[in-house]
């Protein structure tokens, strides 16, 4: 799943037909300025400042200001833009307008293993979190579309009554069409409003795009955001750039304060491996993979960002019998790294677990267990152990 | 017995490289169950008319490549299973292609990053069907002893390790590729190994589940026992618990699921396959999987290293109960093995192989050329030239730096001769008619022969007969008047006593100014004094120097040619570069050129 920020995803409701406000992304206060000379909302409308990156509780930290002039607006922005948050600058704000609203209301279409659902309340905001079972679904079949009848049996359903009911269908068949012409995972409106016009608008939106159909939409310009609350870090970052250089694949997210790092191949494995540390009351560095037969370059890469996780007193080279990774080649990877970690005394202190098999495994294992030699605090185990009993090992030793 | 990939699978596999390696690893197994290889064709665009070669066995078998599942299907009806590996973007249209074809009942696909709405329509098209569509992102289907279907088992040992050579009592179907391996693994360990494994991969919504192989298994009644390898995300756990736990079942279950960590990560953070991705209202958890999965009465460890000793005590029932009985194992000689290469052969030292061809000059099998046994970066270090690699790899010996000298100055007084001479001119033309580097300075070098360039070696061979054999000049004159026509090395076409070669004056001038033995070069000259003053142009020339000097050095006479074919293709290939640079169109000889002696038109007589 790929997130989607406000702006682009305002823009892919509105190539769809959705009412949403006027609204720009706007990277200073003078772009700003600029802008309200060409566009006249901005200087009439009441106005929304947020800061336009992938932050959780914008509101908290104090990145939405709301009720504000054009004056303000621009001040609002300059406030905002270059403060850190955590690893993060805000470089980017959205500026929308105010829509005057009395009432709010929720529609969402979710991706199903079957197709889609169609979701509808006529209550939003943070009211419908707290009352979910308003919430009314319409599952609708892969490659089907729900009908007019459908949408607005739905809307009934939900609680609305006279010309809202085609008006809300009709606001949830442009949904659809975003959803299944965009490969949307998920697209939640949340609130939809009614404008002093009576039309049906689209305050918030969040967009979750499916990031695999990226080869068939052109117009997907802008980039995904993190999914996890948080921005991506410089390592985590570097990684993303190797692993879509390469054939095969390298993964790295970092979990701070954690002293158990983990360098485990396959995306299978490498959760039961976080999963057995856990379980043995481990605190997880980081999460890492990597697997596919990726280049041992690639894997030189995660490996020496592995090893300069702060505070790591073991690290767990784990991995299931491969069925067509090389495991001398990309062992020789993680050699490599080691031996300049070991010479910037990035491994001082930290023993190192190994336990894989597969294509050239006992090479590849030999490898490892010939780094003893060079003075490492290495364990080396082959297809034997089972799987997860270096984990065991590493947090029961004293 | 085994479900979805058996003895009577045979396959087209759709895709480019990474099919053929699959394919390959196909037919390693197939080997090793010592059947007829199952792959009947490829279906890629790009290669279609070609072939692919494909090991099996000790045999080299070529498989055809198609354009189309229909051209496939329509040469091979046998074929009832396609593997599609085409990418991502190519991946739906290939898939549906082999879904529609009557013949093709199961569809497993390899590749990774399928679009979810993809996935979905063809599962949804397969169900429709009737048919099976596995994957995407599957590594694979392996019934042991039966058929493989992809790359799953990893190498021809693993497969051995296995047992995988004949079935056992578990079916395995798992979310993860690499995880399957290690799953095969401990089935053969703790217990009599697999029917069939199955790869589901590892997408949030696969066009097959759980429940639809578990079906498959509880009909198959080699299958005694399924073994789940799960994770987090989606529902596909919970509805295999559903199945198992709706009524009483034949097969045993067991399983494990992933995904535990999540509970003690920050909030929001998802690691794992795309599947593994929390839904966005909590469902799907690790916990409430194996919760679910317990209730049903499966037996689920709650660790991955716990299902061992799980499988292990399944087993010892199943075998208690009279329902499996234990499969005697093979000795060592026993087990299959793959054919060894010659190349292995010879490593083992237990094979001969009368070499084809002998080399004793160089040898590129380390990681840099030898020459002569040196090493080209120490030489190059170590201050060596190109004279002294010309040395070695000619006449097999380091030069000394004179010997090198004289090397470099017949070079570069060779190097070019203008653009009017044999091997210029057609160098030239080649390049105006726009033929390529390589052929164009081959043109030029075809050039050089007993008129042109090519006379050095004959030139020394006769210096060296008439210094060999202590022939006086005159001596050697009637002997080459009798026995062989012109000296060669002697003579100009433009060049004369009064106007000498500069080339050849530099060339002796420097020789004689050393310290040095030169008998060939000085009987040479004496032949000029005779034979120019018979006839002005009767001088010594290039290519009788160059001859004379380097007999001399005691290059051997037939690599003497070699001085000036490598030292003039410096200049044919500055020629070819010129004309390309230039731009230069294509030319052809002036008629006005030509004495056209040929006879004036006439009526051509009747055919007889």
């Amino acid at each position: 799943m790929a997130k989607v920020l406000e702006g682009p995803g305002m823009g892919l409701l509105k190539k769809w037909g959705l009412q949403t406000p006027n609204f720009a992304v706007v990277g200073s206060s003078e772009e700003l300025e600029q802008l309200a000379q060409a566009n006249d909302w901005l200087n009439t409308s009441s106005l929304v400042v947020k800061a336009h990156e992938a932050l959780g509780s914008r509101f908290k930290l104090g990145l939405v200001k709301v009720g504000l002039d054009l004056k303000g607006a621009a001040a609002a922005a300059k406030e905002m833009l270059g403060r850190t948050i955590g690893t993060l600058t805000i470089r980017e704000v959205i500026v929308s307008e105010a829509v005057e609203h009395s009432e709010e209301y929720y529609v969402a279409v979710k991706s199903t293993r079957d197709g889609a659902d169609v979701m509808v309340a006529n209550c939003g905001g943070v009211e419908v979190e707290s009352n979910w079972d308003r919430v009314k679904r319409c599952s609708v079949v892969v490659g089907d579309s729900p009908s007019d009848a459908a949408l607005e049996a739905l809307a009934k359903e939900a609680g609305f009554s006279g010309e809202l009911i085609p008006q809300v269908a009709d606001f949830a068949r442009k949904l659809f069409l975003c959803f299944d012409n965009e490969d949307a995972q998920y697209l939640e409106i949340n609130p939809v409003v009614r404008n002093a016009a009576g039309e049906l608008v689209a305050l918030d939106a969040v967009t979750l795009l499916d990031g695999d159909a990226k080869f068939r939409h052109p117009d997907w310009t802008f980039p995904f955001a993190a999914e996890f609350g948080r921005a991506y870090t410089q390592n985590e970052e570097e990684v993303m750039a190797v692993d879509s250089k390469v054939k095969g694949s390298v993964k790295l997210i970092e979990i701070p304060g954690g002293d158990t790092a983990m360098l485990p191949a396959g995306g299978g494995a490498s959760v039961y491996y976080s999963d057995a540390v856990v379980a043995r009351g481990g605190k997880l560095a980081n999460y890492a993979e990597y697997s596919g037969d990726p280049p041992d370059w690639a894997v030189e890469v995660l490996t020496d960002k592995v090893c300069s996780l702060p505070g790591i007193k073991n690290i767990i080279v784990g991995g299931a019998i491969a069925n067509f990774t090389d495991v001398k080649k990309t062992f020789g990877g993680i050699i490599n790294a080691f031996r300049k970690a070991k010479a910037e005394g990035k491994l001082d202190g930290v023993r190192i677990w190994v336990r894989r098999g597969g294509p050239n495994e006992k090479e590849g294992l030999a490898a490892m267990k010939a780094l003893k030699d060079e003075g490492f605090d290495i364990e080396v185990f082959d297809r034997r152990t089972p799987l997860t009993d270096i984990v065991d090992m590493a947090l029961t030793k004293k | 017995m085994s479900i979805l990939a058996t003895k009577e699978t045979h396959v087209v596999i759709q895709g480019g490289v990474a099919g053929v390696n699959a394919a390959r690893r196909m037919g390693e197994f197939r080997h090793m169950i010592q059947q007829p290889f199952n792959v009947s064709a490829f279906v890629y665009p790009p290669d279609a008319g070609k072939t692919n070669e494909i090991v099996c066995g000790n045999r080299l078998l070529t498989i055809p490549v198609y354009k189309t599942i229909a051209e496939a299907t329509a040469n091979h009806p046998e074929i009832n299973t396609s593997l599609v590996y085409v990418g991502a973007d190519r991946a739906y249209a290939g898939t549906k292609e082999a879904l529609d074809n009557s013949g093709i009942q199961v569809v497993s696909m390899i590749t990774e990053g399928l679009p979810e709405k993809d996935s979905k329509l063809l599962g949804a098209h397969a169900r429709k069907l009737g048919k099976v569509f596995n994957g995407p992102s599957s590594i694979g289907v392996l019934s042991a002893g039966e058929c493989r279907l992809g790359v799953i088992g990893g190498a021809f040992d693993n497969l051995v390790a296995c047992k995988l050579y004949r079935p056992g009592s578990f079916g395995v179907i798992t979310k993860s590729g690499g995880l399957s391996n290690e799953i095969i693994w401990i089935c053969s360990q703790f217990a009599d190994g697999v029917t069939t494994a199955i790869g589901i991969g590892g997408d949030a919504y696969p066009g097959t589940d759980y429940v639809t192989y578990l079906e498959m298994f509880e009909n198959d009644p080699q299958t005694k026992a399924v073994v789940i390898v799960g994770e987090m995300g989606g529902d596909l756990e919970e509805r295999a618990a559903e199945w198992y736990g709706v009524k009483k079942r034949r097969v045993r279950l067991l399983a494990v699921v992933s995904g535990f960590c999540q509970e003690s990560l920050p909030k929001g953070m998802k690691f794992g396959h795309a599947g593994a991705k929390e839904g966005l209202q909590g469902e799907g958890s690790a916990r409430a999987k194996s919760e679910a999965l317990k209730k049903a009465g499966a037996l689920v460890p709650d660790t991955f290293g716990a299902l061992g000793p799980a499988i292990k005590q399944t087993y010892e029932e199943l075998v208690k109960s009279g329902e499996v009985t234990p499969i005697p194992e093979l000795t060592e000689a026993e087990k299959p093995k793959l054919p060894r290469t010659v190349e292995q052969g010879m490593k083992d030292g237990d094979i001969l192989v009368a070499p084809l061809i002998k080399s004793t000059i160089s040898d590129d099998r380390g990681d840099e050329p030898l020459y002569e046994g040196y090493p080209a970066s120490e030489l190059i270090n170590k201050g060596y030239d190109i004279p002294h690699i010309i040395g070695l790899l000619w006449d097999k010996r380091l030069v000394s730096k004179q010997e090198a000298e004289i090397i470099r100055r017949i070079i570069i007084l060779s190097a070019d001769h203008g653009p009017c001479v044999s091997g210029a001119l057609t160098t030239i033309i080649g390049a105006c008619a726009g033929i390529g580097l390589s052929q164009a300075v081959a043109a030029g070098l075809i050039m050089i022969g007993p008129r042109f360039g090519g006379a050095v070696t004959d030139a020394g061979r006769y210096f060296s007969y008439a210094v060999d054999n202590n022939l006086s000049v005159e001596e050697f004159l009637t002997y080459m008047k009798k026995n062989v026509g012109p000296v060669p090395g002697i003579g100009h076409r433009v060049k004369s006593l009064r106007n000498p070669d500069k080339r050849v004056k530099e060339l002796v001038g420097y020789v004689k100014s050393l310290d040095l033995a030169t008998p060939h070069l000085d009987f040479a000259l004496e032949v000029e004094k005779i034979t120019a003053a018979k006839k002005d142009n009767l001088i010594l020339n290039v290519d009788g120097t160059m001859a004379a000097v380097l007999v001399d050095l005691g290059f051997p006479v037939d690599s003497l040619n070699g001085f000036f074919v490598l030292a003039r293709t410096i200049g044919l290939i500055g020629h070819w570069a010129d004309q390309k640079r230039q731009g230069s169109r294509l030319i052809r000889l002036f008629n006005y050129l030509v004495n056209y002696a040929s006879p004036a038109r006439r009526e051509v007589p009747p055919l007889k």
